[in-house]
C-alpha cells in the first residue's frame, strides 16, 4: 500500500529526502516504517500520522501521511 | 565573593553621575543574577503606577554568575524594566559582548535611572563611566549605530543599542546588539529611548572572580567542544529553529493569517530547508556552540538573520511565502529595533481588522510592500496608522473597537509567539501564565502534549509540565544566565549547569537547590504585577479569545472543528494555581510567599493589593 513519508529538520539531510511516497506492506507498523526509512533508533523523535502523534506499534494505513521529526523544544 | 563581582553600577542620566554599590552574599544566593536581580531591584525601587516611559522607570542590565565565562552558550545578558506594553514586569535576554565586558568592568548589574537631556551613549571602561553625546546617530538604525560605535572603539567592545523604534518609544521596541541579536520584547528598547539612551558600550579588562578559574577554564572549554560536536552529529543547526516550521504546518500549529488558520500549502516556501538553501552566513552569540542565526540576502540584498519566530510571524502569519520578502521585513525590524514577534502580530492584527471591516485601511494579507511601509510608519510613529500600531495590538484594538480585541493575539498586552494554540491547551496555558505576557521562552509543551498526553486533555499533568519547564527555562537559565538551547535542543545535561555554577562560586549546589529560587523569582514578579494591577483577575492569564471561538475553527485537517474551551481552560489554569500555591486570582498566597522567603516583599505588596 502507498503512504507518504515526510521528514523534518536534520532528518532531511541525514536520510537524503524531504518527502516521498513509499510502498509498504499492509499491517506495517510505525516502528517498522522507521527502520525502513533508516531513522536512528536512539534518536528522540515524534511521529505523526495524518497530524496526530502515534505510538510505535500503531499500524499505518493506505494513503497515510507520516511525518517523522526530531523533538523540537520551541527554541 | 567568588562567582559574583559583588558590585552593581548605578548611573543617573539626569545628573550624569554614577556610583558603585555592593550586594551581599545573601542577596547573591537568594537571587543569583539576571532575572532574579532584575525582579528584586525593580520591585524594591520602583513606585507602583509610574509611567514606564517616564524618567522614574529604571533599566536593569543584569548578568549571572556563569555569564561571560567560556562555557556552552554563556554570552547572554538580561535587560529588564517596567514594561511599556504590559504595564507589568518586563524583561528579555540577548546575546552580546556586554555580558563578558560588564563583568570584566567589575559589575554583575547596571541600573540606569533618570533621563538624559540629549541623546546619550553610556560608555563604561573598567572604573571609568562617561556620558557621551550620541546626537550623530540619533535617528539612525541599529546597524549604522553599531558601525559608528565600532569605528570609535573597535569591534571587540560590548554594545547594547536602539534604533528609531526605541527612540520613538514604540511600545515593543527591543534592545539590539551583535548582528541580528535582539532582546527585551516587552519594550525595553522603548525604555532606553524614553531616557534618550541610544547605546551602552562596555569594555572591561579585570578578571571575573571565580573559585576555581583553572578548573572552570578546562571544564568550560572542554564542554564548548563537546556541545559543538553534539550539534554537528545531530545536525540541528542545519535548519536551526526554523526546522520546526514544517512540523508546525503538519500538526496544525502554524500561525497563518493572524492565527486564523493553522497550516498553509505554501508554507514549504519559507521552511527550514529553503532557509538553509538560501544561507549566506551564520551568526551566533558569544560562546555559542550551535549558531542559530541563519542569514540570507533579503530582497534588497541586505543580510537578514532569521529564525523560526521571525519567519513564522512575518511570513505565514502575514501570508507572505517569499523568503527574501520575509527577510526584508525582518531586517527592517532589526534595524528599527522593533520586536519581530510583536511586529509581525501587530501587522497581522491590522490586516485582520481591515479585512473584517473593523477599521478602514489599505492592506491585505500577502502585500509585503505595503506591510513594509506600515512598519516604517510604526518605527517613525508617522501618521494615524503608524501611531496607532506603535502602541501594540491590544491598545490598537481597544481604540478600534468593533470586537477586534478578540483577535489581538496577545496576553497581558504582549503579543504571542509563533505557535497557533487554537487546539493546544497546554501551550495556551504556557502563554497565559508567562510572567511577562505571552512568550514561549518560559515554557514550551507542544511535543509533550502531542506525544505524552493528548491535545484533548486539560489535565494537571500539563500544568505540572508548564511549571517544570518554567523553573528551568524562565528560572535557571534566566538568572544563571545562559542560553537554554544546548539543553533543550541537543539534550545537553541540565546537571552541567550546577557544575559551572559550583566551579565559579565555590559552592556545592545541586539542581534541586535552584528550584526554590525559580519559584521565588516567579512569585516576586507576580507581586510586581499585583502592585500595578491590584484588581488583578485570573482572566489576565487567559490566551486570546479567538482561540475559543467556534467560528474560528479549522474546517479541515487534524484539528477540524476543534477549539479551546473556556471551562476546561479555566480548570487547567486552576491546576496551575493549585500546584504553584497561588490563589484564585493567580497571586501567590501568604503561605507560599513565606515558604519562598518573601515575607517582607509580601508586606510591601499588601499596601497596594490584597493577599490571601
Amino acid at each position: 500500500m502507498k503512504i507518504t513519508v515526510k521528514l523534518i529538520g536534520p532528518f532531511v539531510n541525514q536520510l537524503g529526502f524531504s518527502e516521498k511516497e513509499m510502498e509498504v506492506v499492509p499491517s506495517s507498523t510505525v516502528e517498522g516504517l522507521l527502520a525502513l526509512v533508516g531513522i536512528d533508533k536512539a534518536r528522540p523523535r515524534i511521529v505523526t500520522r495524518n497530524g496526530r502523534a502515534v505510538a510505535p506499534g500503531e499500524e499505518v494505513r493506505e494513503g497515510d501521511r507520516i511525518v517523522i521529526s526530531p523533538l523540537y523544544s520551541g527554541g | 565573593m567568588n562567582g559574583w563581582t559583588g558590585q552593581i553600577l548605578r548611573v543617573n542620566l539626569t545628573t550624569k553621575t554614577s556610583k558603585i554599590e555592593t550586594f551581599s552574599e545573601e542577596f547573591a544566593h537568594k537571587w543569583i543574577g539576571g532575572r532574579g536581580f532584575a525582579a528584586k531591584i525593580l520591585y524594591d525601587e520602583l513606585k507602583p503606577g509610574i509611567d514606564p516611559l517616564g524618567p522614574d522607570n529604571k533599566l536593569i542590565v543584569a548578568v549571572g554568575p556563569i555569564a561571560g565565562i567560556p562555557a556552552p552558550n554563556t554570552g547572554k545578558t538580561v535587560v529588564a524594566a517596567k514594561s511599556p506594553i504590559t504595564g507589568g514586569y518586563g524583561d528579555g535576554n540577548l546575546g552580546t559582548r556586554i555580558t563578558e565586558h560588564l563583568r570584566r568592568c567589575g559589575y554583575d548589574a547596571l541600573i540606569v535611572e533618570g533621563r538624559a537631556d540629549r541623546p546619550t551613549m553610556l560608555y563604561i571602561e573598567d572604573d571609568r563611566v562617561e556620558f557621551l553625546p550620541a546626537d550623530e546617530v540619533w535617528g539612525k538604525g541599529t546597524y549604522a549605530t553599531n558601525d559608528w560605535i565600532y569605528a570609535k572603539y573597535g569591534k571587540g567592545v560590548g554594545v547594547l543599542n536602539i534604533g528609531q523604534g526605541g527612540e520613538n518609544m514604540v511600545r515593543y521596541a527591543v534592545v539590539r546588539s551583535l548582528q541580528g541579536r535582539a532582546g527585551g520584547r516587552p519594550g525595553m528598547g522603548a525604555v532606553m529611548g524614553s531616557k534618550r539612551l541610544k547605546a551602552i558600550v562596555a569594555k572591561g579588562t579585570k578578571p571575573i572572580p571565580q573559585a576555581d578559574p583553572a578548573g572552570m577554564k578546562k571544564l568550560g572549554h572542554d564542554d564548548l567542544k563537546k556541545v559543538h560536536e553534539i550539534d554537528k552529529q545531530s545536525g540541528w543547526s542545519i535548519q536551526g529553529t526554523t526546522g520546526v516550521l514544517a512540523w508546525c504546518n503538519e500538526v496544525a500549529a502554524l500561525p497563518v493569517r493572524n492565527f486564523r488558520k493553522t497550516h498553509h500549502p505554501d508554507a514549504w516556501k519559507v521552511d527550514g530547508e529553503r532557509l538553509n538553501n538560501a544561507r549566506i552566513a551564520t551568526y551566533g552569540c558569544p560562546n555559542c556552540t550551535m549558531r542559530c542565526g541563519i542569514t540570507i540576502h533579503d530582497d534588497a540584498g541586505r543580510e537578514s538573520e532569521l529564525d523560526y519566530e521571525n519567519i513564522g510571524l512575518l511570513g505565514p502569519n502575514l501570508e507572505i511565502f517569499d523568503l527574501p520578502q520575509v527577510g526584508a521585513l525582518n531586517y527592517m525590524c532589526d534595524d528599527y529595533g522593533i520586536d519581530t514577534m510583536s511586529g509581525g502580530c501587530v501587522l497581522s492584527f491590522y490586516a485582520d481588522a481591515v479585512d473584517h471591516g473593523a477599521v478602514a485601511g489599505d492592506i491585505k494579507f500577502g502585500e509585503a510592500e505595503k506591510f513594509k511601509k506600515i512598519l516604517t510608519a510604526i518605527a517613525l510613529r508617522q501618521g494615524e496608522v503608524g501611531n496607532l500600531l506603535a502602541e501594540g495590538s491590544l491598545r490598537a484594538a481597544r481604540k478600534i473597537g468593533q470586537g477586534s480585541e478578540a483577535y489581538a493575539m496577545q496576553v497581558k498586552g504582549l503579543e504571542v509567539a509563533a505557535y497557533n494554540c487554537k487546539f493546544i491547551p497546554g501551550m495556551a496555558l504556557a502563554f497565559g501564565v508567562s510572567p511577562i505576557g505571552a512568550h514561549h521562552k518560559e515554557s514550551w509543551v507542544i511535543t509533550f502534549e502531542l506525544k505524552q498526553t493528548s491535545r484533548e486533555s486539560y489535565g494537571p499533568e500539563k500544568a505540572q509540565k508548564v511549571i517544570d519547564l518554567q523553573r528551568i527555562r524562565g528560572g535557571l537559565f534566566e538568572y544563571i544566565v545562559a542560553c537554554r538551547f544546548p539543553w533543550i535542543e541537543l539534550g545537553w545535561g541540565l546537571e552541567n549547569y550546577p557544575k559551572y555554577f559550583n566551579a565559579v562560586s565555590g559552592l556545592n549546589w545541586t539542581l534541586d537547590d535552584f528550584w526554590t529560587i525559580s519559584d521565588r523569582v516567579y512569585a516576586m514578579i507576580k507581586l510586581f504585577w499585583l502592585r500595578e494591577y491590584p484588581r488583578t483577575d485570573r482572566k489576565l492569564d487567559y490566551p486570546p479569545a479567538v482561540w475559543f471561538d467556534p467560528a474560528n475553527v479549522d474546517t479541515e485537517g487534524p484539528i477540524a472543528g476543534r477549539h479551546l474551551e473556556y471551562d476546561k481552560y479555566d480548570g487547567l489554569l486552576q491546576h496551575y494555581y493549585d500546584i504553584r500555591g497561588y490563589d484564585r486570582r493567580g497571586i501567590p498566597t501568604r503561605a507560599t510567599l513565606e515558604r519562598l522567603g518573601l515575607v517582607a516583599e509580601a508586606k510591601a505588596a499588601e499596601k497596594f493589593g490584597s493577599l490571601t
